[in-house]
């Protein structure tokens, strides 16, 4: 790491050579994807799956063994219960930079205690960053990425953008045109939705470069998602309010976005005391949507799993002594209906929960109807790419493309597409980027212009203010 | 039957003289207007909350904006929470790394770094520096020069004015420095036929509907406008004008059809509601 002192005034472009790797680093709020990237020494593209490491982004602290976990230690956890999770960054931008530093340290670069090493080995001195944020960042909060980068961890270069951007580069999902983007070049007309873990945010790219006035946010994320469903299954069933990790888990195995919520709501409707609809048992349509969902206990069952419901289970294991804890097989169980459902539309319909934001395909048609172009609003409507996390949920997409239609002319073409890997495209737009040599020469800020020119001008040259 | 929480609101009896007398029950019911609500002596009041909203001359605005920002106010907590990154106040205090570092002081290197892995600020706290900032400056940090002013202090009679957005606050989170922009933008809209035309001259298909992009002196101003802040850029709200937000049953999950008169929430059916008053209600009342 950096032996410099602090006070050093000297320019340092002429004597420190210029950074030969690249790691770029998509610092999510929920996961870090960190994979290194050369330019044009080896003929193959960047690889998502095999180049790029995602690491989880938080320290936890498990009070059943008393052990505190940090970034990738989490894979060595084998009790997931209530398990407290701190994340260093907060509605998308890093704000707590003591975590923020352990969960790099121990990913990125080598880490003393550690004795397997870090993940990914990395010499920060030969290393240009490639960092991600979220898009309309507080600058107090860019020019701390920057101090930290530079003077903290010694970077020798720099580039700080926001994470749609890159997505730019990545190749296109759609199939007639993903043949015809070669690595390095940006896509024309792109409208990034990126459905990650704090928020939604959406943004149209011309070439790689936002265009700001049409940039919003929707501030329902995969978490937001996670804590309704946590609060929906703590009312009706079990508390779960503690176990983030669980229901984490329960939400990416269970919870889909129906695209017709008010006839699945009808499915899974108990009835009234005056107008009983048939109970589950007897192979009725609502069937397939009500599951019975095994948690697991961490000694027999690591991972839980869920299984088509069976109304009778419970008597059953109470009468052949399951689930009593008397020595043998222990299986918990919970019923899953409607919640399925309920509560990823609120990403569709904020308004459910009270929150004053209208849904996705509404903030998408606020933010097209700044442009003032209806035929820039039909290229970016014909372009849509869904990323992040929260995109996995199946049904998204579908949705999302039929609200649109129903909403727009019929004569506009609406294309909507998932990333094939939604949750490393950014990573491996960044990584096409980074083979470019002249682009990266353009946008790279080197540890010398830091020290010379001082932070404001390095967040200038960031936004696009400088030099372009 | 006058139980503690109960209590009859005999209205005032006058025996009135008949002329014809008969061996009936020695009391009538009348009906007086007004009755114990205005006689002081006879007004125990009512701690049923419905009945006094009613009766007392009903609520006055006041009333019901507090009643109404004590639910606003009960929603957004709910919404903070569900917004919120770790769960009720997690605590967690690194480890000490094992040995001391080379070179590593544990606070940081330089003066910068110190503060701000020193700093305990959340999320919250920077975003109300940024919006001091902007009160205070006018204008973002990085951006190269000011936006012109918004507004002066005008002296163009109320009545004269045209009306302009605030940006920060209104629905439409466009930033000002849109409407003081160089006049290719609004004539954006009137460009077009004009540039139609020229695609007409070449081919004489349809005139209508073929929309051309914008000149690249347009786009290249539109990408050079400065990134919104944090505030601008979130969702507006849905129009006034749109459906109202649904409401769910609390216990089951279906669409909410009863309310609950004590706490507001809604119930799908006789059955839920029944669960419901046995163990939910009353959260917001106490």
């Amino acid at each position: 790491m950096a032996r410099q002192k602090p006070t050093t005034t000297t320019p340092l472009s002429s004597s420190a050579p210029a950074p030969n790797r690249t790691l770029i680093l998509d610092n999510g709020a929920h996961t870090l994807k960190a994979g290194f990237s050369t330019p044009t020494t080896t003929d193959r593209e960047p690889n998502a799956a095999t180049d790029s490491h995602t690491i989880p982004n938080t320290i936890a602290r498990s009070h059943r063994d008393k052990r505190t976990y940090i970034g990738p230690e989490l894979a060595d956890c084998a009790d997931f219960g209530e398990l407290a999770f701190r994340r260093p960054v907060e509605r998308g931008y890093i704000v707590n930079w003591e975590s923020e530093k352990a969960v790099w340290e121990r990913s990125l670069f080598g880490f003393e205690g550690r004795g397997e090493g870090a993940v990914l080995a990395c010499e920060p001195q030969e290393t240009s960053l490639v960092l991600t944020e979220a898009p309309n960042a507080p600058a107090v909060l860019q020019r701390n990425a920057d101090e930290m980068v530079f003077e903290e961890f010694g970077f020798g270069g720099l580039f700080r953008t926001t994470a749609p951007a890159l997505c730019a580069y990545a190749p296109s999902p759609f199939p007639s045109t993903a043949s015809s983007s070669p690595s390095g070049l940006p896509l024309e007309c792109l409208l990034v939705i990126d459905a990650g873990h704090s928020h939604t945010t959406i943004t149209p790219l011309y070439h790689g470069r936002p265009l700001h006035t049409a940039c919003r946010r929707l501030e329902v994320g995969g978490k937001t998602i996670t804590n309704q469903l946590k609060e929906l299954i703590s009312q009706r069933t079990f508390d779960v309010r503690r176990e983030d990790w669980l229901v984490g888990e329960i939400k990416e195995d269970v919870c889909y976005v129906s695209q017709s919520f008010n006839q699945d709501l009808e499915k899974v409707w108990r009835g009234g005391r005056y107008d009983q609809r048939s109970s589950t048992n007897d192979g009725s349509s609502n069937n397939d949507i009500v599951v019975d969902y095994v948690l697991p206990d961490y000694e027999t069952i690591k991972r839980g799993y869920p299984r088509p419901h069976d109304a009778g289970v419970n008597v059953r294991n109470r009468a052949l002594g399951i689930g009593t804890g008397a020595g043998g097989r222990r299986e918990h169980i919970l019923t899953i209906g409607n919640e399925r459902f309920v509560a990823p539309e609120i990403l569709f319909t904020p308004s459910d929960i009270g929150m004053q934001s209208e849904g996705l395909c509404g903030t998408v048609l606020q933010a097209l109807n700044t442009l003032p172009s209806a035929a820039l609003r039909e290229a970016f409507l014909a372009n849509v790419v869904v990323v992040g996390g929260a995109s996995l949920m199946p049904g998204l997409v579908g949705r999302l493309e039929a609200e649109l239609r129903s909403t727009v002319d019929e004569a506009v073409l609406v294309r909507v597409a998932r990333a094939g890997d939604p949750v490393k495209y950014a990573w491996l737009g960044g990584a096409r980027m980074a083979r470019n040599e002249e682009v990266m020469r353009e946008v790279v800020v080197t540890r010398g212009e830091y020290f010379e020119q001082g932070d404001l001008w390095v967040r200038r040259k960031f936004a696009g203010k400088v030099g372009r | 039957m006058a139980t503690g929480a109960l209590r009859f609101r005999t209205p005032h009896i006058d025996e009135l003289p008949t002329t014809q007398s008969r061996q009936a029950p020695g009391f009538a019911w009348v009906a007086v207007a007004g009755g114990a609500q205005e006689d002081p002596s006879k007004n125990w009041g009512t701690t049923n909350r419905k009945r006094a909203r009613v009766s007392l001359g009903g609520q006055t605005d006041q009333q019901r904006e507090a009643v109404s920002a004590k639910q606003q106010r009960e929603i957004e907590r709910k919404l903070r929470d569900l917004n919120s990154d770790n769960a009720k106040d997690v605590v967690i205090d690194l480890p000490k790394k094992h040995g001391v570092g080379v070179g590593g002081v544990k606070a940081g290197k330089t003066t910068n770094t110190k503060k701000i892995l020193a700093s305990g600020k959340n999320f919250a706290h920077y975003l109300d520096d940024e919006e001091a900032e902007i009160a205070r400056t006018g204008r973002r940090d990085g951006e190269a020069e000011a936006p012109p002013p918004p507004q002066r202090a005008s002296k163009t009679p109320l009545a004269r004015r045209k009306t302009r957005e605030d940006s920060s606050i209104s629905g439409s989170p466009a930033p000002s420095t849109m409407q003081t922009g160089p006049p290719l933008l609004p004539r954006g809209a009137q460009a077009l036929p004009h540039l139609r035309a020229n695609e007409n001259d070449i081919e004489n298909e349809d005139y209508d509907d073929t929309p051309t992009l914008p000149s690249d002196a347009e786009i290249e101003y539109l990408l050079s406008l400065p990134p919104l802040t944090y505030t601008q850029a979130r969702a507006a709200p849905p129009p006034a004008t749109g459906p109202a937000p649904r409401r769910f049953c609390e216990t089951c999950g279906y669409w909410g059809r009863v309310k609950c008169s004590k706490c507001g929430t809604m119930t799908c059916s006789v059955a839920c509601k029944d669960v419901h008053d046995l163990d939910k209600c009353m959260k917001m009342y106490t």
